[in-house]
């Protein structure tokens, strides 16, 4: 049989522009690739030179979705760097807004971009025409996950109240407490979410395993952040040594193999993440996955969507938590705190986005310019898994009409809920190929 | 009557237009449902290359193949509106827009990235004919909604032509410039976000570009006052809008400088 190449030029519902390319020789696959066809706004170059006061603003625009991790990670970076200590009040907002944004971000990846690939629509409105008691609940979740971005951050995207040191307004006590009447009464919407996403994602497109990366922060806690790496492989790294995590990745080529943290390629994002700490979930977001348990599968990539459903009643608790540990340590109305002299020094930071562990790392002069930036996101770690996993649905989708396998195709890759604009590094075009994933600016 | 066709597109950007479209939660099943959406990338995958009457454009141009797809999205539309601080004045990506694109490729990619096909950063009306535009970074929902309805029935959006100040007065803010001393790009940064930046204590960054006939050399002065250095005020008015006529001529040093 002849050559033949299956390609969706452009794939659409998800954040950023990119395709996938598969080529095959009758029965026989050759090559799989994610065409990321995204512009270059060389970021880590344009924010040398300025002071690190600009970092929050200028890199929480690498991408709107996940724009509260890139902040507060830069945020955390810049701190480590010129080595400022943040209070305990801070550290929780920081937690609240982050939570809003794994609501918001879950709840559109599902409700408004995979749910209609489940349910045979080509988007959320078609959908709504059949579905609109679906639709208008996870667009109530959605609402709540920027409702908390709005009062903590400022701003749904690109919020403006999250800088060095602290937030320049704390949200209003009166403000809080309101917001966690309204967290309460979601808590059934996003049980109901956890049953609606179980009922359409049912089957299993790849049967293949994965090795999972997420990180750690030694409390117990199902956590966003934290200092360590754990790799499903049984290696821990720190999150200074992010490089070493992601440096097998380098590909200067496209025609030799990608190379992988161990010779494997990585997943992070909210299955990893399930995996990893699914024993340290509480309230109703443990009983959900405990009941899901049985069920649990890491080689299907579709979990993706049920791990993240489950992460937005477990964020909703949370957030519920941390108002209400906020109270009890006592509201305060503070100011960001405030370096003292700068020596100058490099920082890393390492957060767990909506899509998977995303990295900022800085180094700052004396005077607190910055003369180093790298950043690596999620869905540039995730390229060569989501790879790995097309061409296993391909191989297991052989037979299949053309139509069909590339709807499996769609909804494998979707299953990441790629954010392509974030994907900085990742250069990636017909043929050519060169990822820099991690090495430093020259 | 039909029903008017609209698409949405996207070039280099965060897609945060695009999402701020998708965060209109209370009002987005009723927008979708008086018109026809023809393309939008990020909620639907049946887009069609077809001749619609709006198309609502974000991003910053910064590749070839960017230009050409901008071409024909404006032969396809009636009325093409930019959505966005990139669309209408370059955002982000255009900081720095002079500077050579080798150099900044080679910091980014190293050597491997020469084949990266880039142009300088530049917004939509350098290469086609805008007719209106909704600015910020990103957009505001409820200036977008207003928008649509103006367009729905016929005409041309009016939004503020004030500056950020004229908000911040109407809120009753305390001045950050004149009474905490926080460097502010309000005086000269069009309104329609309530004040966000000097309502959480902080200066306007200038994310909704600047006003018509904005005085940037006045700004200067004020800044200059407070301290400021030349350099750093270059760097603060430089980062939404390098593409704009005040900051553009400002920035290369023709207005006060």
């Amino acid at each position: 049989m002849a050559n033949r190449t299956i390609k969706i030029d452009h794939l659409y519902r998800v954040e950023g522009h990119g395709g996938i390319r598969v080529e095959l020789d009758g029965k026989k696959l050759l090559d799989v690739q994610m065409e990321i066809f995204e512009g270059s706004r060389f970021f880590e170059a344009l924010i040398r030179g300025r002071h690190y006061k600009d970092v929050p603003m200028i890199m929480c625009r690498i991408c709107a979705i996940c724009s509260a991790s890139h902040r507060t990670v830069a945020i955390r970076a810049i701190e480590s760097a010129i080595g400022l200590e943040v209070s305990r009040q801070t550290k929780r907002l920081r937690e609240l807004l982050i939570m809003g944004e794994m609501i918001e971000s879950h709840t559109l990846h599902l409700f408004c971009l995979a749910a209609p690939d489940f349910l045979g629509f080509p988007g959320v409105a078609a959908m709504a025409d059949r579905h609109e008691g679906v639709v208008r609940m996870g667009l109530g979740l959605k609402k709540l996950g920027n409702a908390i971005q709005e009062l903590v951050g400022g701003r749904k995207i690109h919020q403006v109240n999250a800088e060095v040191g602290g937030f320049s307004k704390v949200p209003e006590k009166e403000a809080l407490l309101k917001l966690r009447e309204e967290l309460e009464s979601k808590i059934p919407d996003a049980h109901s979410s956890i049953s609606f996403i179980e009922s359409i994602t049912q089957e299993n497109l790849t049967k293949s395993p994965s090795v999972f990366s997420a990180l750690d922060d030694d409390t117990g806690n199902y956590c966003y952040h934290g200092d360590k790496i754990l790799v499903s492989t049984g290696d821990q790294l720190s999150v200074d040594q992010y490089k070493d995590l992601c440096n097998e990745f380098v590909v200067p080529h496209s025609h030799a193999k990608h190379s992988k943290y161990k010779d494997k390629p990585l997943m992070v994002g909210s299955l990893a993440r399930i995996y990893f700490h699914r024993n340290k979930l509480t309230g109703k977001a443990d009983t959900e996955m405990k009941r899901l348990e049985k069920s649990f599968d890491p080689d299907n990539i579709l979990w993706n969507n049920l791990a993240q459903a489950v992460e937005v009643l477990q964020a909703i608790e949370r957030s519920i938590e941390m108002i209400d540990v906020i109270m009890e340590e006592g509201y305060k109305e503070e100011e960001p705190a405030v370096p003292g002299k700068i020596s100058g020094g490099s920082g890393t930071a390492g957060t767990e986005a909506p899509r998977g562990t995303l990295f900022h790392a800085y180094t700052v002069d004396e005077r607190g310019i910055v003369t180093d930036a790298d950043v690596i996101t999620p869905t540039a770690i995730n390229l060569e898994n989501m790879e790995k996993d097309i061409r296993a649905a391909t191989e297991m989708g052989l037979s299949d009409p053309e139509e069909a396998l590339k709807l499996k195709l769609e909804k494998v890759a979707r299953a990441y809920d790629p954010c392509i604009s974030c994907s900085v590094h990742l250069v990636d075009l017909r043929g050519k190929k060169s990822s820099k994933q991690s090495s430093s600016p020259a | 009557m039909p029903k008017p066709k609209i698409g949405i597109f996207s070039f280099t950007c965060c897609e945060g237009c695009q999402l701020e479209i998708v965060n209109c939660e209370d009002e987005l099943l009723d927008i979708v449902g008086a018109v026809e959406i023809v393309s939008f990338g990020m909620a639907q995958s049946n887009n069609l290359d077809v001749d619609m009457d709006i198309a609502f454009v974000e991003g910053t141009i910064v590749q070839p193949r960017e230009v050409e797809d901008l071409k024909k999205i404006r032969e396809r539309s009636n009325l093409l509106i930019a959505i966005g601080a990139c669309a209408t004045y370059g955002g982000v990506a255009a900081i720095d827009r002079d500077r050579s694109r080798d150099e900044l490729k080679k910091i980014v990619y190293g050597e491997d990235g020469a084949f990266i096909p880039t142009i300088k950063p530049s917004p939509l009306y350098e290469h086609v004919k805008v007719d209106f535009s909704i600015q910020g970074c990103p957009i505001e929902k409820h200036q977008f909604i207003k928008a649509v309805g103006y367009l729905l029935h016929g005409d041309l959006p009016i939004l503020p032509d004030y500056p950020v100040c004229t908000e911040c007065k109407r809120k009753e803010n305390e001045c950050v410039l004149v009474h905490h001393k926080i460097p502010c790009l309000g005086p000269i940064t069009r309104a329609g976000c309530d004040a966000r930046c000097p309502s959480h204590y902080q200066g306007c960054d200038g994310c909704f570009g600047p006003i018509e006939e904005a005085n940037v050399a006045m700004e200067y002065n004020v800044l200059r006052e407070m301290g400021i250095e030349k350099d750093e005020i270059a760097r603060m008015v430089g980062v939404f809008a390098t593409a704009s006529d005040s900051i553009g001529d400002f920035l290369k040093g023709k207005d006060g400088k």
